[in-house]
């Protein structure tokens, strides 16, 4: 995988939580600079400041749309449930890349920026999560 | 987000995660890592190529906590960053025949 080094592109995180799903849970970079090919980190933080164990499970988007298709994620802690203690913070790192042929796409010739937010939702029996896909 | 009517636009699978959960770092065993890290995107204007060298650290402390699973750090494209070589860049096809790649660095020559 070569890095397209002349294609900057701003990556932005954003954070959200179900309104049931008592965490506080927010990105820790406002915006990262990478390019087509090469691999990033980043993290996000969530808190548990209730006196019960919660656990979560979060999905994700991505913006636009039509570069989704090239966001790829190595690792993240995505549709996996997590478990907070009560008072727990824990760091939540993904690590992710934009594919190259994304620099050969002309549809995204002027996407410069590009916004991965996750929500977190309280895991519950029966509940099913939305995951995201481009079929 | 809006309803997506892209019927014209390539299908897309959403990539597997390869090594299955990511179990997180609940004893924040690699915390320091990660805050060299986040130092060094803020002293670098938040490029992501200036930083591969603390994104290295933090993954080689995941690899020895075991929160993700161990590979030789050649295997993963850190030798330049290792022994001071010049970095090579090459055409790779790890995601073909392994199925994902790995974060924060790019491929060196395959040996």
């Amino acid at each position: 995988m070569v890095p397209v080094k002349d294609r900057i592109i701003k990556v932005t995180f954003n954070a959200d939580v179900h309104a049931s799903l008592q965490w506080n849970f927010r990105p820790q970079q406002t915006e990262i600079y990478v390019v087509p090919g090469e691999t990033a980190l980043a993290f996000y933080k969530a808190k548990n400041p209730t006196d019960k164990p919660i656990i979560g499970i979060s999905t994700y988007n991505v913006v636009p749309f039509e570069a989704g298709q090239y966001f790829n994620k190595i690792q993240c802690f995505c549709f996996e449930e997590q478990r907070l203690n009560p008072q727990e913070e824990v760091d939540m790192p993904v690590f992710f890349y934009i594919d190259p042929e994304f620099a050969e796409d002309p549809r995204m010739v002027n996407v410069d920026l590009i916004t991965l937010s996750y929500t977190f939702f309280e895991a519950k029996e029966g509940y099913k999560l939305p995951v995201p896909g481009y079929n | 987000m809006s309803t997506a009517m892209n019927f014209g636009t390539k299908s897309f699978q959403p990539w597997p995660l390869d090594k299955g959960s990511f179990p997180l770092d609940h004893f924040g065993e690699c915390k320091n890592f990660k805050e060299k890290f986040m130092k060094c995107l803020r002293d670098n204007r938040f490029e992501n190529a200036l930083c591969r060298n603390e994104c290295k650290e933090y993954s080689e402390c995941r690899m020895e906590r075991q929160l993700v699973a161990a590979e030789p750090l050649e295997k993963l494209g850190f030798a330049d960053l290792m022994d001071g070589k010049s970095e090579a860049e090459t055409s790779f096809d790890e995601k073909a025949t392994t199925g994902h790649v790995h974060g924060c660095w790019k491929q060196s020559s395959p040996h």
